[in-house]
């Protein structure tokens, strides 16, 4: 009787519980939401028609070793190396768009031109040095995974493993361009690291300052410092890099054509890099070098930088962020030295091939992800110097890899009217000399034991 | 008859008639236009510049070179007219191998030598792509020549027959010049084409859709990865573009066109013949994703009073692909389908029996604003090879394959 009562009730007025999913108030809610959700689903979408392989590199340039090595940049020497970042992106924007150029103009990777101009010895000792190197990377990224889970009290003897073997199945299951659209929007971590350098209230006029006006001649001798200057350098305009964002130029089939809009994907993606590596240094600066914390160690370390935003929860925040970065790079980094190596040398690659089609190419990744996993589960290792170190052996690498773009981009008959500018001639040959510069430095003042 | 590699050769001291050295050789060449295998010009770098000297002068290959003729007779080398150099067009470059179907990259060519009147004979035998000549070009100089020989025999080589191997040239006045062609590579499945292509620069694919036959191009640009068909058709000449297409099956070059920007389809619209471009235009105008837009017009109907004999009489002379016909569809005077009969039948059945009695009960069909997903389900349901589409008046207006839906559920997945 109750019952029927109340449904007489009900259907003559309509009277919706709060809760109800038909509540007018709901129903104005649900709909605004739905607005919401639809124009932000437009503007993801219009987010990835307009990100492009020179975004995507930026973003994987910001690495574990990235954010190690501009950590410790910060931590160690507060400002003082912030007046680098400027030559840095205009080196950077430069080489990463001759890079861009030449896979637009020629179709061709890095590594096929190397050869197909060059010869086999020398394409046979750069893909060598490019292995190794590439090698030192990898190492980082395992490093950056191990760190940023211990932080939750995971131990690296399983993480490791389990990562190790997840980015060999997004790769080879063919399902890394669906997991790429996942790592590119959470790497807008980074932008945390801007929100961290405002809340850390830093001496703003003395960063701006020495942003743009070089350090005291002083700074130059103190230990340690060519060492972290070439592993700036060497973080930003890795040498994979180059290989990676040309290859992926051309796998996109940009042509001359359309070669304007990569351009500009291209410097945005660098100005974002250095933007972000600026407000890393100046947050580690403002929170761990002012108070006396000049070594970071690992990545609890690493995470000061941002309890001004976070307060107790910022180890989440830079655990999240460090292990999206390393886990991004950790599937990138391996797989496009397999193909820069494979292609230079002439061997069979790619992901659409099978195991028996491509056997080198698939060791060569399964080798790299194996052996850099492993390198890490060594008890005791101090994981971020391994990190800086790799950066600073990019760092030393970087002018031979520049002298070979430099001579490829120059040649009339491959690039045709596509051949570099004067100013770029010289912006890179500037950056060649003074890295080498940089290097024999710092190789001396080994030697001397200082 | 002995092997020599060719990254032996190069560098090697030449002696004049005198004994003395008088350079090293730089280039080997042939001239396609005579013979494509046999060497025809040594380049020598020699102290006064690089000299071309006729293959004819060697009088030996052991040691260093011996020639008969002193080094000044011969011109100073400039350009490479009608020369195909080894070292400079093949060595480190890419190449396609016919009889393995796939792009490779050269590591070393090796000669035959020979001798003809106690003069030597170089000729091109193979191209090692494998693991052999990378150790030799990556120890020549380094290991002891012996040393090296013997090492090298412990290592399997891969070598591809001169006869397989199908150049690559992105210059079409040098092409010409060279007589590269790609006859050889015409000769594949369209399938293994496309996949060959797939992996090729731009401008090298430009290079080889610009050499292929309307119709061997047209067949391997259906089996090009969409993407890569839409830059290969945008570098082409709208006129040679408008000839590709039009040999194209009229729904996969429809979903081209739809892809290209709207000057550009309508630039090669223009340049097809007149028929063509009518039914182009039609298949332009339908929704891409319902069944009008994915169907084939070319089919192959008869009249509902026709017998067996007639049916394979029309099918003679029928144009289409051959996909299209393993149902022939029976119409009526106002173009009405009135039945489907499969290939197989009208093979077993006897000339005279009228077609009406062989067709396949029930008739499916389905209108052509159907939705992908539904003319999918009737091909899964009924085991179907073909599905006809009908408009508002149940007029027969084109015919759907199995081969396009497998095409379109395969980029679902």
């Amino acid at each position: 009787m109750a019952d029927r009562t109340f449904h007489l009730f009900r259907s003559a007025v309509p009277i919706y519980s709060v809760w109800s999913f038909y509540h007018p108030l709901v129903l104005c809610w649900r709909i605004a939401l739905m607005r919401f959700l639809k124009r932000w689903k437009t503007r993801i979408l219009l987010f990835f028609a307009v990100v492009g392989p020179g975004f995507i590199t930026a973003n994987v340039d910001n690495d574990a070793n990235g954010i190690y090595t501009y950590s410790a940049a910060g931590a160690q020497f507060g400002h003082l190396l912030l007046w680098t970042l400027i030559p840095i992106t205009l080196a950077l924007i430069v080489v990463q768009e001759i890079c861009a150029r030449m896979g637009a103009v020629t179709g061709k990777g890095l590594s096929d031109l190397i050869r197909e101009e060059f010869g086999f010895r020398i394409t046979f000792f750069m893909m060598i040095g490019i292995l190794i190197i590439n090698f030192g990377n990898v190492v980082g990224e395992f490093a950056g995974i191990a760190g940023s889970l211990e932080l939750f009290g995971l131990s690296k003897y399983i993480t490791v493993p389990v990562c190790a073997v997840i980015v060999w199945l997004i790769v080879v299951k063919g399902q890394y361009k669906s997991v790429e659209k996942i790592f590119l929007v959470a790497s807008f971590f980074y932008v945390t690291y801007i929100f961290a350098g405002f809340f850390a209230k830093p001496a703003w006029i003395d960063a701006l300052v020495a942003t743009v006006k070089p350090p005291p001649k002083a700074a130059f001798l103190l230990p340690g410092y060519l060492f972290m200057t070439i592993g700036v350098v060497g973080t930003t305009i890795a040498p994979w890099m180059q290989f990676y964002l040309q290859s992926s130029i051309v796998e996109k089939g940009v042509t001359k054509r359309q070669y304007k809009a990569s351009q500009i994907d291209v410097i945005a993606g660098c100005i974002f890099t250095d933007v972000v590596a600026w407000f890393i240094i100046v947050a580690c600066a403002a929170t761990l070098y002012v108070h006396g914390y000049h070594n970071i160690s690992d990545a609890k370390d690493a995470a000061q930088a941002l309890r001004p935003l976070a307060g107790d929860y910022a180890y989440i925040l830079f655990a999240m962020g460090l292990f999206n970065a390393s886990l991004f790079a950790a599937s990138i980094l391996p797989l496009s030295t397999a193909y820069t190596v494979c292609e230079g040398l002439g061997f069979e690659s790619g992901v659409g091939k099978k195991f028996s089609e491509a056997p080198v190419f698939y060791w060569l990744y399964t080798i790299l992800i194996v052996a850099g996993a492993g390198v890490i589960l060594l008890p005791n290792l101090p994981l971020v110097k391994i990190s800086i170190l790799s950066q600073v052996v990019n760092g030393v690498a970087v002018p031979p890899v520049l002298v070979f773009m430099l001579l490829l981009v120059n040649k009339k008959e491959l690039m045709g009217e596509y051949v570099n500018s004067r100013v770029y001639n010289l912006t890179a040959w500037a950056t060649t000399i003074i890295m080498t510069v940089l290097s024999i430095a710092w190789f001396w003042t080994l030697r001397h034991g200082q | 008859m002995s092997s020599l590699a060719l990254t032996e050769l190069l560098g090697r001291p030449v002696f004049d008639p005198a004994g003395g050295q008088c350079g090293r050789v730089r280039e080997l060449a042939v001239a396609p236009q005579e013979d494509r295998a046999r060497i025809a010009v040594l380049i020598v770098r020699t102290k006064s510049g690089d000299r071309v000297m006729p293959f004819s002068a060697v009088n030996s290959l052991n040691g260093g070179l011996r020639i008969d003729s002193a080094a000044s007779a011969w011109p100073i080398a400039d350009g490479s007219e009608g020369l195909f150099l080894l070292a400079r067009d093949l060595l480190d470059q890419q190449i396609i191998d016919v009889h393995g179907r796939k792009v490779v990259r050269v590591n070393d060519v090796e000669l035959h030598h020979d001798l003809s009147n106690r003069h030597p004979v170089l000729r091109v035998g193979s191209v090692d792509v494998g693991a052999r000549g990378a150790v030799r070009r990556l120890l020549k100089g380094v290991v002891p020549m012996a040393a090296l020989r013997a090492l090298l025999r412990k290592i399997p080589e891969r070598p591809i027959p001169w006869d397989f191997v199908d150049l690559i040239e992105t210059d079409p006045a040098r092409r010409v010049k060279l007589k590269i062609s790609h006859e050889r590579l015409a000769r594949l499945h369209p399938a293994d084409i496309a996949d060959i292509v797939e992996d090729l620069a731009p401008d090298e694919r430009e290079a080889v859709f610009e050499t292929l036959d309307d119709d061997v191009a047209a067949e391997a640009l259906e089996e090009v990865d969409p993407k890569v068909q839409k830059a290969i058709v945008e570098s082409l000449d709208s006129d040679r573009a408008a000839d590709i297409v039009e040999e194209m099956d009229p729904d996969a070059a429809a979903d081209l066109l739809a892809d290209l920007n709207e000057d550009h389809t309508s630039q090669i619209l223009q340049e097809m013949a007149p028929k063509e471009r009518e039914e182009m235009v039609e298949l332009l105008e339908f929704k891409e994703n319902t069944a009008a837009g994915r169907m084939n017009t070319e089919y192959m109907a008869v009249g509902v009073g026709a017998t067996a004999h007639d049916a394979v009489e029309a099918l003679r002379r029928f144009e289409g692909g051959v996909e299209t016909v393993s149902t022939i569809y029976l119409v009526d005077s106002h173009g009405t389908l009135a039945g489907a009969v499969p290939l197989a039948k009208l093979v077993l059945a006897s000339p005279e029996t009228p077609l009406l009695s062989l067709t396949r009960e029930p008739l499916i069909s389905c209108h052509a604003d159907a939705r992908e997903k539904e003319f999918a389900e009737l091909f899964d349901k009924y085991n179907l090879l073909t599905l006809p589409v009908i408009d508002d008046h149940s007029k027969l207006t084109g015919v759907i394959t199995s081969d396009d839906v497998i095409s379109l559920l395969r980029a679902k997945l």
